[in-house]
């Protein structure tokens, strides 16, 4: 399933929340060297252009945040945002 | 009008350093200033990724030394980013920190003749023409770049001393000072006074810059507990002179210096005291960074640096700042 698939599952008044939380991750995140280059530039176009409230940038800064930080974000969304469906999706791309 | 600028240290992967660089240029900031330290992330490399990322915020070196770059290579990838980011490039050179230039081998010794000497090399190559000269630290012997520079770039020096704080106010289009308290800046803006009248110049040729320690939160307590290693660390590396002038005990400061030098920072930060925060940082609530801003405002400041840490959270906090400081001051 695509990133893009997995934020529509996600209801609309929890996508501020999570994205908000995400980027406290990706930006703490010791493990920065587990971005690909590919991605980070992906990251920062989708920043400078747009942002990570919609789907499009939701999407690219959970790709980015599972990639840096997989259990971190999976556990945060299975128990803290109560998306079980999403956390199980999230395991089988991540 | 005064400006708002920020400062980042790229000891980060540089997507973090860009993002927030992106996040300040959203959020209303005029200037950034990626330190240039050997032992972090490259600073040309940070700037340049920047230069590709935003629009229009105006970006440099702050401050890059002469001693470990050349000034002919600070020039050429000043020059280069200058054909990346027309317009928004300036350079920020001082004399560097001479205990890290001594752990790469370099002796900074004529800290002030180097500095006068990069920056005469730095201008007279941005002329794109052939350049001789001999400076009593640099030289440089038929020097020309295989390019045609854009033109002039603003040089602002990093200056704390009398004699570099008035030859900042000769030579340069901006002075760096490394300070949070009035009382520093007062001082400063009259050595570079001396220099400007030296120059036949006004203070208005010259962008007085208060290169802050900050840190910002809705809770104070957050806000000085992130502010008080890098607090430490300035206490550390003053001169007596400077201590003095806040009323700081030399002994306590020589415990700071002590437990840092043993690696003991847990004993360090716990030593600073609210004598040091005062004097060294601007750090609290909203509010109280606007007052603490507007005593360096009536003290001359024309530009405001945001410095390390810039808050616990730093995401949240350029936000803060955003929200209720830059328009506390551009109503």
């Amino acid at each position: 399933m695509s990133y893009k698939k997995i934020v529509e599952m996600i209801p609309v008044e929890k996508r501020g929340t999570l994205s908000d939380k995400l980027l406290n991750y990706l930006l703490k995140a010791k493990k920065e060297n587990r971005m690909p280059s590919s991605l980070a530039k992906c990251f920062l176009s989708q920043w400078q252009t747009g942002g990570f409230d919609d789907v499009v940038g939701l999407a690219v800064l959970l790709e980015a945040t599972v990639t840096v930080e997989p259990e971190k974000t999976i556990e945060f969304v299975e128990t803290e945002m109560q998306l079980a469906e999403v956390a199980k999706a999230l395991k089988e791309v991540a | 009008m005064v400006k708002f600028g920020i400062e980042f240290v790229p000891k980060e992967a540089y997507w973090k350093t860009v993002y927030y660089a992106i996040q300040a240029e959203k959020r209303g900031f005029d200037n950034l200033w990626i330190t240039d330290h050997y032992n972090n992330r490259n600073v040309y490399v940070t700037l340049a990724t920047t230069a590709m990322y935003t629009k229009k915020i105006v970006f440099g070196p702050g401050v890059t030394n002469p001693f470990l770059v050349n000034p002919i290579m600070t020039c050429q990838s000043l020059a280069s980013l200058d054909e990346l980011a027309p317009g928004r490039v300036v350079l920020g050179m001082g004399a560097g920190d001479k205990t890290t230039l001594a752990s790469t081998g370099i002796e900074a010794n004529k800290q002030l003749s180097a500095v006068v000497d990069a920056i005469t090399i730095f201008k007279a190559m941005l002329e794109g023409k052939s350049v001789t000269y001999e400076g009593s630290v640099f030289k440089v012997k038929g020097t020309k770049f295989n390019f045609k520079p854009r033109g002039q770039i603003p040089v602002y020096i990093g200056a704390q001393g009398p004699k570099m704080l008035a030859m900042a106010g000769q030579i340069g289009d901006g002075v760096l000072i490394n300070a949070s308290h009035p009382r520093d800046i007062d001082y400063a803006v009259s050595q570079i006074k001396n220099g400007v009248n030296e120059a036949g110049k006004s203070m208005s040729d010259v962008d007085v810059t208060a290169y802050t320690s900050f840190s910002v939160d809705k809770k104070p307590e957050k806000a000085m507990q992130a502010a008080s290693p890098v607090v430490a660390f300035i206490v550390a590396g003053s001169p007596n002179v400077i201590l003095e002038r806040h009323g700081i005990e030399l002994d306590k400061a020589n415990q700071i210096r002590g437990a840092l030098a043993k690696g003991d920072f847990g004993t360090a930060f716990g030593s600073v005291t609210p004598k040091m925060m005062e004097a060294f940082c601007i750090a609290g609530t909203p509010d109280t960074c606007n007052e603490k801003i507007s005593r360096l405002l009536k003290a001359g400041i024309t530009q405001f640096v945001v410095g390390s840490p810039v808050g616990p959270n730093v995401r949240k906090a350029i936000d803060l700042i955003s929200e209720q400081v830059i328009p506390h001051f551009k109503k």
